[in-house]
């Protein structure tokens, strides 16, 4: 019987860890992912799960140790937070390149200088080239079963990349949900175990990574793309499974909320799509046609899937909890992403960025509202007198 | 869902993640092949030769083998570094330039 | 229910060159430099561990040269490590067998597990990962081979490169006329001082292959972490033809740059206890990165010789001449 209870982010998480059954663990402390692996380490610690519990010397130190667990046949599972993911950027690429399925909890936090420890999407987002399966969750619940959709998608044989499983620190890590917890029986149907196609094994010697020469570059390259495609499907099918299985049926990549008569949406990752909806409804009481689509993979980015959503509006607002200083258009990472999904659109919706959230400020309904402002304007003006506002620093 | 993969064409595909077979104990790797940078190779007298294992235990390239009745040079992978001859106790190695030799590697039309 | 480490089958002692096991597991076929000091160190240490092995290998000379181009010339198991984190690989592959064999998912030998890493990927750049893995106690080799600089960069400065040497960071002018100014790390002395978990640390040189295939196999021997920090004089960085590098290796020990001792079950023991040093000046003059010396630079390492080794017990001082 599946059991409900109240959890954190992070203790939702540390649940699905002990149901995957993950045999290496790294831990190094940095806030607001910490909490996990101290669940972690009293769940080892009480033999409710058997598993090798590692004091990293330092974030790259977790990843680099998980690096070798992995091409070495285990099953791993590591997070961090803020200049602790920045710390290991140099890991990342091997570990995909090197196609092992590791997963990563990013509970985001905004990078220094100076320290704060509010969330930001900028960590992990800046991480988003590196070949790594990433997206966010929104709720506890979400937090529990992307953990397991992540390491089935991952480590699918037609896939093998690591993943960044985050969510917003603070407001998902630290703040109590509801989640169902399913039978451990559920997790083994949905979850196999992990088979490695090629394991440092004395048994059967092989070479991982030998120097190469440019001209070997492209195709090593163009297979790495390839399998991030590959994931797309693998994806779907995953999530079909898991609403099988489970009883909970996500839409694969794009979440919509009353989109279906609306002319304006804002488009947002993580947990302040919580309180979109509720600004949503009120706005809507008020006559304002918006709807909500929230992305829920921003690696594999579903491009097709973003463009038929967002050709239906006149005008689309990106909320950014992220900062890319010069990026183009001078907002956010995400904007320049969703105007290149809608390139090829016959109907392309007018677009506007709003830098939101910043610095782990939580975002408001006023704020909400005045996104919804602009964006009646845009759509009635036919266009945006800037691409970018800076929510908190508008008239 | 239509697909983003690129085709990549039979002859240009590289082994997945760059992982790659592992050469057998005492075998060779032919993606490396050695031989031809040689100048000067070694030769052993085998009389003088005690089989004392020196020549073996130091090359670098596991170039010298070791036989049941003699050592012998693997001349595709020798480097011709010297290290052997500076090392038999007995001088039993001579270094002899590869013009000297009709099979030497700067005469051969075909390498190995 | 406390976690135990996995047990693993122990190796014998070589008694003899004659007797030195026969098969090898690095294999001709690599572009390492002709005459090679790390090469014959690595076959030396295949030789001994076998073919129940897994290594790790961080970026280096032992990476780049050994592996180009998308081949490898071992016949065991090989990974790529940053220069980073070979310490960590290591640590990861070790784990994942502890847990593997534990809960049943893996049914073989524990394997022997070896980094072999270069000095900069031990003493600098990788420092922090080694000191990990030795702190941690990992069931795992730690091997720095030595050869005293970035070599496969094109030779620049490294902690362990030794004072007084020419590299292409460090190199002679009238500013800094001795090129390296810094008195090198010692890397050996680093593991043991600090690291109590640590069961047996050994230095080692290519020039004495019995004595290094027998450390090697009592450090795998050790449940627990073991270190070897091994020599392995580089003929293209040294300035020395490629026909010397054993003779380089012997003459380092017989001067006194090179010491052989081994710390075993909390007891350290000299391997080489010389009762007469050759004076420094030998070895430096036979390298071109010295050749730029005065008097006065030898004198100053051999006053430094002379000390280390009276740290150590070894206490036959040669007279630092400095005309």
């Amino acid at each position: 019987m599946a059991t409900k209870k109240f959890l954190t982010g992070l203790g939702a998480a540390a649940t699905a860890v002990k149901m995957a059954d993950v045999d290496v663990i790294t831990s190094f402390p940095i806030r607001p992912y910490t909490g996990v692996m101290m669940i972690l380490s009293q769940m080892v610690a009480n033999g409710e799960l058997d598993a090798e519990f590692i004091h990293a010397d330092g974030e790259h130190a977790q990843l680099s140790i998980c690096h070798g667990a992995s091409a070495a046949g285990a099953r791993t599972f590591t997070g961090s937070s803020g200049v602790g993911v920045t710390y290991a950027f140099e890991t990342y690429s091997p570990i995909s390149g090197g196609r092992c399925p590791v997963q990563m909890l990013i509970a985001d936090r905004t990078l220094d200088p100076p320290g704060d420890f509010g969330s930001e999407h900028t960590d992990a987002l800046g991480c988003r080239d590196q070949g790594w399966i990433m997206g966010w969750a929104e709720t506890p619940q979400e937090a529990f079963d992307n953990t397991l959709i992540y390491y089935r998608v991952g480590e699918d044989p037609r896939v093998r990349l690591p993943q960044f499983n985050c969510h917003d620190g603070y407001f998902v890590s630290h703040i109590p949900g509801e989640v169902e917890i399913p039978e451990q029986s559920q997790v083994d149907a949905f979850l196999p175990p992990y088979q490695p196609v090629h394991p440092l094994d004395p048994q059967n010697p092989v070479g991982h990574g030998p120097q190469i020469f440019p001209d070997q570059g492209p195709a090593l390259e163009a297979m790495r793309h390839n399998a991030m495609m590959a994931s797309m499907p693998v994806i779907e099918e995953a999530i079909g499974d898991f609403g099988r299985i489970f009883g909970r049926t996500y839409s694969p990549f794009l979440e919509e909320f009353m989109t279906d008569d609306a002319d304006l949406a804002f488009f947002i990752n993580g947990a302040h799509a919580q309180t979109a909806r509720y600004a949503i409804g009120h706005l809507r009481e008020r006559g304002v046609k918006v709807g909500l689509v929230k992305i829920r993979f921003i690696r594999p980015w579903p491009t097709d899937a973003v463009m038929e959503s967002l050709s239906k509006f006149k005008a689309v607002g990106v909320i950014e909890t992220n900062s890319s200083f010069g990026i183009a258009r001078g907002g956010g990472i995400l904007a320049p992403e969703v105007c290149a999904s809608v390139y090829d659109a016959p109907q392309r919706p007018l677009i506007a960025s709003f830098m939101a959230g910043l610095g782990g400020e939580p975002i408001t309904l006023n704020e909400f509202y005045f996104v919804a402002e602009k964006l009646s304007q845009i759509a009635r003006q036919g266009k945006a007198e800037k691409p970018v506002y800076w929510l908190g620093f508008e008239e | 869902m239509k697909s983003y993969q690129v085709k990549i064409p039979k002859e240009k595909l590289l082994p997945e993640a760059g992982i790659v077979k592992a050469p057998p104990p005492n075998g060779e790797q032919e993606g490396m092949i050695t031989g031809c940078w040689r100048v000067l190779r070694p030769v052993i007298d085998h009389e003088k030769c005690t089989m004392c294992r020196s020549c073996w235990i130091f090359c670098p390239d596991q170039a010298i083998e070791l036989g049941e009745e003699k050592m012998s040079v693997k001349l595709k992978y020798c480097k011709g570094c010297g290290i052997c001859a500076g090392i038999c106790p007995v001088g039993a190695i001579e270094r002899v330039p590869e013009l000297d030799f009709e099979d030497g590697v700067v005469r051969l039309e075909e390498l190995f | 229910m406390e976690a135990q480490r996995v047990e693993k089958a122990k190796f014998d002692r070589i008694r003899s060159l004659q007797k030195a096991p026969i098969d090898d597991y690095y294999v001709s076929g690599h572009r390492t430099c002709a005459g090679c000091g790390p090469a014959i160190n690595y076959r030396l240490v295949a030789k001994a561990s076998g073919k129940n092995t897994i290594f790790v290998g961080p970026t280096g000379c032992m990476y780049v040269a050994n592996t180009s181009y998308l081949c490898v010339p071992w016949a065991v198991p090989w990974i790529h490590a940053q220069i980073t984190n070979g310490g960590g690989i290591g640590s990861g592959i070790a784990a994942a067998y502890e847990a593997r064999i534990r809960k049943g998912k893996y049914h073989g030998p524990y394997p022997n597990v070896i980094v072999m890493a270069g000095d900069g990927g031990s003493a600098d750049i990788g420092l922090q990962a080694l000191s990990g893995a030795m702190y941690r106690d990992h069931d795992l080799l730690f091997i720095a081979y030595d050869n005293e600089a970035y070599a496969n960069t094109g030779i620049q400065v490294s902690p362990t490169t030794p004072y007084g040497a020419k590299t292409t960071f460090t190199p002679p002018g009238p500013v800094v006329p001795e090129g390296k100014k810094l008195w090198p790390k010692d890397l050996a002395k680093l593991i043991v001082g600090g690291h109590p978990s640590v069961k047996y640390v050994a230095t080692a040189s290519i020039g004495y292959p019995l004595d290094l295939m027998n450390k090697v196999r009592k450090a795998l021997n050790v449940e627990g972490a073991a270190f070897m920090h091994i020599h392995a004089p580089c003929p293209k960085g040294w300035g020395f033809p490629a026909n010397k590098t054993i003779e380089i290796a012997r003459l380092a020990v017989q001067t006194g740059m090179w010491t052989m001792w081994e710390f075993e079950n909390g007891e350290f023991k000299l391997n080489i206890e010389p009762k007469k040093l050759k004076p420094v000046s030998e070895y430096l003059e036979v390298q071109d990165r010295f050749n730029h010396l005065t008097a006065e630079h030898k004198a100053k390492i051999q006053n430094f010789v002379n000390q280390k080794l009276a740290t150590l017990g070894i206490k036959v001082p040669v007279e630092a001449v400095t005309a």
